[in-house]
């Protein structure tokens, strides 16, 4: 897998795994291990997508009504 | 510039309501509310300019020196006269109401005598120490070297079994300290109310009386009188020390009113003041300023004793008849006057600041303790408890915006709409609060699990998120709980691993057997009921003994001298024989995760076979590394809590009323029940990295469900109504002392009167279906996202977090993540 940020390349599990914010998506947040930036990881493709700043919602919005009408 | 009408009408369209609070209050809240410093650790540490308060902890230690032979509780009582006769104090400017823990605005307080664990932290914790830190650290050194192995809970681990210790201390399995070094008390308000005078005069009486048998005819019964006296002249120390101590402010108003205040209207107030101190604690209150500064010196006054990270209280029953009289009988004072006084009572509470350490700041981000004051309610003879002075206390929390304390309200059926009004105005405003109680179901609650007489169960008051308690003489709980706190997840995990603990990689749980061999879901769930049962069982007994050795390795003079039961026997308020009906419970942290992972397992290896049990702890003991499509599929195709499926309801259920069962088995100190009492805190993130991988989908490092019986955060996918209908299945009776809810509304489908006629009708269904407990977040996703990114310009958005509410910036990033997830509830 390879850091948005930095570029760094390794096995997917070299990458700290943080937290899952929806337990039903793929998606994770990883740490490179080199720039320390989060990475949005697809767990199922083990590819970094983006990167995640304070803020950012990179699995859209939350579940229920506000979901349905973002 | 003088804010316009319609400004404020743009703010409130914009649901800025914090821009709200800020134009519409008064100056003076205005001026207290921006004066008082935050002392809750935002995610992980202080804010700048927060110390620790060192002058405190000296005066303490220098008298507890000095004083070596003494029996404990006096040795303690004179070392906490030594602090309220010549700690700092101080008035801040427009204040009304004066006292706070600690020598300065900017303090927080820890308790050396408590536990080397946390005295041994504050080397730790970076920009807390007073300048110059080169001296503070000799001082802390100081005293960390006298106090060092000799705390309260290095005594009670001398007297602990190992291993008992080894796990209750891993971390793992249980949050908390079994010693009331660390806690929370119920207070004895009708007691208290009398006044520390005639206090002080019952003990004398007592005293009096003692005297006289000891020197009549000898007899083996008067032994145990000899240990009373130095008790109760303990308590007359400390209640002498309180009424010096609000002296000292008394002297303090006067002596800046007559020499050096020029507004003569601020003149006024400090000689009011200064009378009012003058008169509380040591004669009972006359007005509503009185009650309100008698309540505030007997919060504080304790916190020079202990930790005390609750505040069980039900300020409008206590305040509300000066409130009227005050108000609206003699109109000594306007409603705005009143307000004022009520919102300041607000502000001098969130100013009480505590150390805690990491472990504990993890559990309670944003805080420094759980103060839910209670409101509403009945009266013993069961009329309606509400009154004006609960109205006002809804208006003032919205124009002062604090996170702590905040409300949890009885809820009944009498409650007047104007009044229901006011409090969805509150959820509506985003504050989170109050939290919403079932009267009937808890009053009835507390008569089954602890046999309260009616009259009693009547008056009761949270303890300290959640747990009712009746503030009565034989009802009030003098220690935080039976049992410290379960990590409630870990009974599935260790029913999937043997009871072997793969992160702190120990032997934790009974041997029940390699979960490959149960043949059937009925062997796997015989599994989880034994490690269940172990698990309450070694908390139980672990605080149990922490509990009866408090009085001895602790003590709580203050606390006892607040408590009748106490006072007429002359024993430590801890002490179990003196009459304390027990009203013990076991907070369950992280149970949901049961539910849901047990019907992942009954459905996906036992009913469908689709994996093999040995596939599944394969997977989990990898954190589903490399089975993303695996994991998913227990999250996706497994049944989950929360939408009406009686799959794993019917779970949820049995696994409570296995509980109940046990909770019927084992008995707290006092010989009563325990029963359980699902809720988190922010236990859920705290766990995150402690609990494992987990057949409901979760990996180690991910947040686990926020509330006692919320459902997963975006898996309860069939509405509100699915949710209080699985909800709705447990017996709130029956099945454990309390149940946290958490739901996530829509502020902008709640607006205006068509929000509040579909929030009632939400709470008509709750109370329909028995359940006692609920509590709101409103606060939208885009507005929590733009508080992510730009923290500073968001400092007063509020969230609900568990049994607590917390300033969103003030919370970890994990935590803030984990409230957006939880899902947006559409009513109607």
């Amino acid at each position: 897998m390879k850091c948005v940020a930095c570029g760094f390349e390794g096995p997917v599990d070299k990458f700290r795994y943080l937290y899952n914010a929806r337990i039903d998506a793929s998606m994770s947040m990883r740490q490179c291990p080199k720039c320390n930036e989060w990475n949005a990881v697809d767990e199922l493709k083990d590819e970094a997508l983006e990167i995640v700043n304070p803020g950012d919602a990179p699995w859209g919005k939350s579940a229920g009504i506000e979901g349905i009408s973002a | 510039m003088a804010t316009t009408a319609k400004e404020i009408k743009e703010f409130e369209e914009k649901q800025e309501w914090w821009w709200v609070a800020e134009k519409t209050r008064s100056s003076r809240l205005d001026y207290l509310r921006k004066a008082v410093w935050k002392k809750g650790a935002l995610g992980g540490n202080y804010a700048p300019g927060i110390e620790i308060d060192l002058e405190f902890p000296e005066l303490y230690t220098e008298t507890w020196q000095e004083n070596e032979g003494d029996p404990i509780m006096l040795r303690k009582a004179k070392s906490i006269g030594n602090v309220l006769e010549n700690l700092p104090i101080f008035i801040t400017d427009q204040s009304q109401i004066v006292g706070c823990v600690g020598s300065a605005p900017h303090n927080i307080v820890s308790y050396w005598q408590g536990a080397s664990m946390i005295n041994e932290e504050i080397y730790n914790e970076q920009g807390i120490l007073p300048q110059p830190e080169e001296k503070s650290l000799e001082r802390l050194a100081a005293l960390n070297e006298y106090w060092g192995g000799n705390t309260a809970l290095d005594e009670l681990a001398k007297v602990l079994d190992p291993e008992d210790a080894v796990k209750f201390m891993s971390g793992a399995i249980g949050w908390g300290t079994p010693s009331s070094a660390v806690g929370y008390a119920t207070k004895d308000f009708r007691h208290i109310g009398k006044g520390f005078e005639n206090i002080i005069e019952e003990i004398d009486e007592n005293m009096e009386r003692t005297d006289k048998l000891l020197r009549g005819n000898p007899s083996p019964d008067l032994l145990p009188l000899y240990d009373k006296l130095p008790r109760w002249e303990a308590m007359q120390e400390v209640l002498d020390a309180a009424i010096e101590y609000a002296a000292r402010y008394a002297r303090l108003a006067r002596i800046i009113a007559e020499n050096f205040e020029t507004d003569p209207k601020r003149k006024e107030e400090l000689l009011r003041i200064a009378e009012t101190c003058e008169r509380v604690p040591a004669q009972p209150p006359r007005t509503l300023q009185e009650s309100i500064q008698y309540d505030h010196f007997v919060q504080v006054v304790v916190r020079y004793e202990t930790y005390e990270g609750a505040m069980p209280h039900r300020p409008d029953y206590l305040h509300g008849p000066f409130f009227d009289k005050d108000v609206n009988i003699n109109k000594s004072i306007t409603r705005d006057d009143a307000l004022d006084l009520l919102g300041e009572h607000l502000i001098r509470t969130y100013e009480i600041g505590i150390f805690s350490p990491r472990w504990t700041r993890e559990g309670l981000q944003g805080i420094t303790g759980t103060w839910v004051w209670t409101m509403g309610g009945v009266n013993e003879d069961g009329t309606d408890a509400c009154n004006d002075c609960t109205t006002a206390y809804m208006q003032v929390a919205r124009l002062v915006r604090i996170a702590n304390p905040t409300f949890s309200f009885r809820w009944h059926p009498k409650v007047k709409d104007e009044l229901m009004r006011e409090i969805f105005e509150c959820i509506r405003h985003g504050l989170g609060y109050p939290s919403l109680r079932n009267d009937p179901i808890l009053v009835e609650n507390a008569m089954y699990w602890h046999g309260h007489p009616l009259r009693e169960a009547r008056q009761w008051v949270t303890q300290s998120c959640m747990s009712p308690c009746p503030p009565t003489k034989y009802g009030c709980q003098p220690f935080r709980m039976a049992s410290a706190t379960a990590n409630c997840a870990k009974i599935v995990e260790y029913t999937l691993h043997n009871g072997y603990d793969n992160v702190v990689n120990m032997q934790m749980g009974p041997k029940t057997g390699n979960a490959v061999d149960f043949k059937t879901y009925d062997e796997f769930f015989e599994a989880w009921t034994k490690q269940m049962k172990w698990l309450l069982n070694i908390l139980v007994r672990t605080v149990a003994l922490g509990r009866a050795k408090d009085p001895e390795f602790f003590s709580r003079p203050i606390l006892s001298a607040y408590y009748e039961r106490a006072v007429e026997t002359g024993t430590d308020a801890v002490d179990y024989t003196n009459g304390e009906r027990g009203n013990a419970w076991v907070t369950a942290f992280t149970w949901v995760e049961n539910a849901d992972s047990l019907a992942a397992v009954k459905k996906l290896i036992y009913d469908d076979k689709k994996y093999t049990m040995a596939e599944l702890i394969e997977a989990l003991k990898n954190n589903w590394d490399g089975k993303e499509e695996m994991r998913l599929d227990f999250v996706n195709n497994a049944p989950k809590w929360g939408n009406d499926d009686d799959y794993v309801d019917d779970i949820m259920v049995q696994c409570l009323k296995t509980t109940a069962a046990h909770g019927k088995e084992i008995k707290c100190v006092c010989g009563n029940n325990i029963p359980i009492l699902p809720e988190n805190v922010s236990g859920n993130i705290h766990y995150a990295n402690v609990v494992s991988a987990l057949p409901n989908g979760r990996r180690l490092g991910d947040a686990l469900y926020d509330g006692g019986i919320s459902p997963g955060p975006g898996l309860d996918k069939k509405g509100p109504t699915a949710v209080l209908k699985s909800c709705g299945k447990i017996d709130h009776v029956l099945d454990g002392r309390a149940f946290l809810l958490n739901q996530r509304l829509s502020p902008t489908q709640l607006a205006g009167e068509k929000g509040y006629q579909l929030w009632k009708s939400y709470v008509k269904s709750w109370d329909d279906l028995g359940m006692d407990h609920v509590q709101f977040n409103m606060v939208d996703d885009s507005t929590l996202r733009a508080a992510q990114k730009d923290p500073e310009k968001y400092q007063e958005v509020i969230v609900r977090v568990a049994g607590y509410s917390a300033h969103f910036v003030d919370i970890s990033r994990k935590t803030q993540d984990n409230i957006i997830q939880r899902t947006v509830q559409g009513l109607g």
